[in-house]
C-alpha cells in the first residue's frame, strides 16, 4: 500500500460556486487547497507563493481566455501539473500548452473524483494503473510519460 | 515619286483590264467593305488600288494612299505583335486575319479587322495581295465593357462573400458562446446540488438531492455531445449511451460490472436529445441498481439499432432478474419513465433474461429524428 501524500492544489476558476465545489471535492479526497484564483494575475501570484503540486485551470477567467497562458506559466515557472477544466476544448492547443490533460464541463461528481484519483496515482507512482476515466482526456505527452496503455 | 508612279501605272492597268461590264470589278469598287490591292513585286508592297469604302473608312483621299505601304494606318497604340503577325504572313505568302488598332487621317483610332490574302499566278508567285478591312470598334467597345462589367461583378461577389463569411464567423462564435454558457450553467446546477447535498444531514434528503444530481448529470452528458463541430442539429445516440453507461458505472464505483455495446450509429434530432437521454438514464440506472445488488458482479449489454422506421434500444443484464416478491411501488423514477415515454411515443417492455432482465424500448424514429 503506497502512502498517500496529500497534494497541494491550486484552483483557477472565476465561477465562485464551481471553485467551492471543486475545493470540497479536492479536500474530500484528502488533499489541500492552497488557493483559489479568478484572474491570471492572481493565479500566478498564488502559485509563486504556494508552489502547488497540481492546478485545475479553467480557460475562461475574469480577465478573458487567459487560462492557456496561466497553464504555460505554471508548468514552466512552478513545475505544477496542470489540468484544464473547460466547456470549450477547442481552445486548447495541440500540445495542451504543457498541461497533463483536460476535464470537460459539465463534469459529473464521480467523473471528477475518479479523475482526481487517477492523477494522484500517476503523480505518486509515475505510471498509470490503467486507462484514464472517461471524464479525463490526457495530452499525448502525458500519455507517454505515464505509460498509459493504448 | 517614282514608286508612286509605278503604283499608279499598275492601278491604271488594272482598271483597263477590268473595265465596265466586269461584275467582279464592279463588286469590288462599289462594295461597302473596305478593300485594297497591293503589288508585292514593287518595292515595299505599295497599294495600287483602294476602293471607296477604304477612303470612307480611313478618311485618306485616294491620291494620298496609292503607292504607299498600308503601314501608314498604324499608330502609337498599335500592337507590335499584330503588325509582326501580318508581316510574317505576307512574307510567307499566307492568308492572315488580324485585329489591330489603326488610325484615321484625323488621328481618330479605330479597331480594324484585317484580312490579307496573296493572289498567286500559275507559277505560284504572289503577284498581288488582296486586303479587306472592317471597323469593329463598336464590337471592341462592347467586349471591353463586358470585361469591365465582369471584373466589377467579380469584385462585388468577392466583397459580398467576404461579408457573408464574416457574418457566418460571428454567428458560429455566438453559437459556441451559447453552448459554452449552457455547459457552464449545467455545471453550476450540478455544483449547487453537490454543495447542498454535503450539508444535508438526514439520509432521505441527501438521497433525493443525489438522485436529482444524477439526472442533471445525464443532461450534462447530453449537452457535452450536442453542437459537435460537424453537426449542430443532431446528436450521436451511440456516443451518448457509451458516455452515460461509463459514467453510471464509475459513479456506482462498481469496477466489477462489464459493459458490452452493440450500438449502431444513430443520429437523433437535437431537440429530442434531452428527453431520450433522461429516459435511457432512468432505465439504465434502475437496471444497474436492481440487477447487481449486494456486490454481485455481472455484465450489461446495451444495444441500439434502427428497425424499419423504429428506434430500438435494448438493455440486458445477467443480474438477479425480475424479483417476483418485489413490492410494486410507484417511485418518481417510474413517473419519469412513463412521462418521457409518452413524450417520445415509446413503449417499454420488461422480460425475463434467464438469467437477469431484458428491457426493450421502442419508439418511432420520426419522433426523435428529423
Amino acid at each position: 500500500m503506497i502512502a498517500r501524500k496529500p497534494l497541494r492544489v491550486l484552483i483557477v476558476e472565476d465561477e465562485a460556486l464551481l471553485a467551492l465545489h471543486l475545493q470540497e471535492c479536492v479536500e474530500e479526497a484528502g488533499h489541500t487547497v492552497v488557493g483559489i484564483a479568478a484572474t491570471s494575475r492572481e493565479a500566478l501570484e498564488l502559485a509563486a507563493n504556494a508552489n502547488p503540486d497540481l492546478a485545475f485551470v479553467d480557460i475562461h477567467l475574469l480577465d478573458g481566455t487567459t487560462g492557456i497562458t496561466v497553464a504555460q506559466q505554471l508548468v514552466h515557472q512552478c513545475k505544477t501539473l496542470v489540468v484544464f477544466m473547460t466547456a470549450n476544448q477547442k481552445l486548447i492547443p495541440g500540445d495542451f500548452a504543457g498541461a497533463a490533460g483536460v476535464v470537460s464541463k459539465p463534469y459529473t461528481q464521480s467523473g471528477l473524483m475518479s479523475a482526481l484519483r487517477f492523477i494522484e496515482r500517476c503523480m505518486n507512482t509515475r505510471t498509470a494503473s490503467g486507462r484514464p476515466p472517461s471524464s479525463l482526456t490526457l495530452s499525448k505527452n502525458y500519455q507517454e510519460r505515464w505509460h498509459v496503455p493504448p | 515619286m517614282n514608286a508612286r508612279d509605278d503604283a499608279r501605272k499598275m492601278g491604271a492597268w488594272l482598271d483597263s483590264v477590268h473595265a465596265k461590264g466586269d461584275p467582279f470589278a464592279a463588286a469590288i469598287r462599289s462594295t461597302r467593305m473596305s478593300m485594297l490591292i497591293t503589288d508585292p513585286r514593287q518595292p515595299d508592297n505599295p497599294i495600287v488600288f483602294a476602293n471607296d469604302a477604304f477612303v470612307h473608312l480611313t478618311g485618306f483621299p485616294r491620291e494620298e494612299v496609292i503607292g504607299r505601304n498600308c503601314r501608314f494606318l498604324q499608330g502609337p497604340e498599335t500592337s507590335r505583335a499584330s503588325v509582326r503577325k501580318m508581316r510574317e504572313a505576307i512574307a510567307a505568302r499566307e492568308d492572315v486575319f488580324v485585329e489591330l488598332l489603326n488610325y484615321r487621317k484625323d488621328g481618330e483610332p479605330f479597331w480594324n479587322s484585317v484580312f490579307i490574302s496573296p493572289v498567286k499566278d500559275e507559277s505560284g508567285e504572289a503577284v498581288f495581295f488582296f486586303a479587306s478591312q472592317f471597323n469593329i470598334s463598336r464590337h471592341k467597345d462592347r467586349e471591353h465593357r463586358l470585361t469591365t462589367d465582369k471584373n466589377y461583378f467579380e469584385e462585388e461577389v468577392l466583397a459580398r462573400t467576404a461579408e457573408l463569411e464574416q457574418a457566418l464567423k460571428a454567428k458560429t462564435m455566438l453559437l459556441h458562446e451559447v453552448d459554452h454558457r449552457t455547459k457552464n450553467n449545467l455545471q453550476l446546477i450540478n455544483s449547487l446540488l453537490m454543495l447542498q447535498a454535503r450539508r444535508v444531514t438526514d439520509e432521505a434528503s441527501r438521497n433525493v438531492l443525489r438522485a436529482t444530481q444524477e439526472r442533471i448529470e445525464a443532461l450534462g452528458a447530453v449537452q457535452r455531445l450536442l453542437y459537435q463541430e460537424h453537426n449542430v442539429d443532431t446528436f450521436d445516440l451511440s456516443a451518448f449511451i457509451r458516455d452515460l453507461a461509463g459514467n453510471l458505472i464509475a459513479a456506482g464505483g462498481r469496477t466489477d460490472i462489464e459493459t458490452e455495446f452493440q450500438l449502431e450509429s444513430i443520429e437523433i434530432s437535437a431537440s429530442r436529445a434531452a428527453p431520450i437521454g433522461l429516459l435511457i438514464n432512468e432505465v439504465l440506472t434502475n437496471a444497474m441498481k436492481h440487477a447487481f445488488v449486494n456486490e454481485r458482479p455481472g455484465r450489461i449489454v446495451l444495444a441500439a439499432r434502427r428497425d424499419g422506421d423504429e428506434l430500438r434500444i435494448k438493455i440486458a443484464d445477467d443480474g438477479v432478474g425480475v424479483r417476483k416478491d418485489a413490492p410494486d411501488h410507484r417511485t418518481f423514477g417510474t413517473t419519469l419513465i412513463e412521462t418521457l415515454a409518452r413524450q417520445l411515443r415509446a413503449t417499454l417492455k420488461r422480460s425475463d433474461g434467464n438469467p437477469g432482465m431484458v428491457i426493450e424500448i421502442a419508439m418511432p424514429l420520426d419522433s426523435v429524428s428529423k
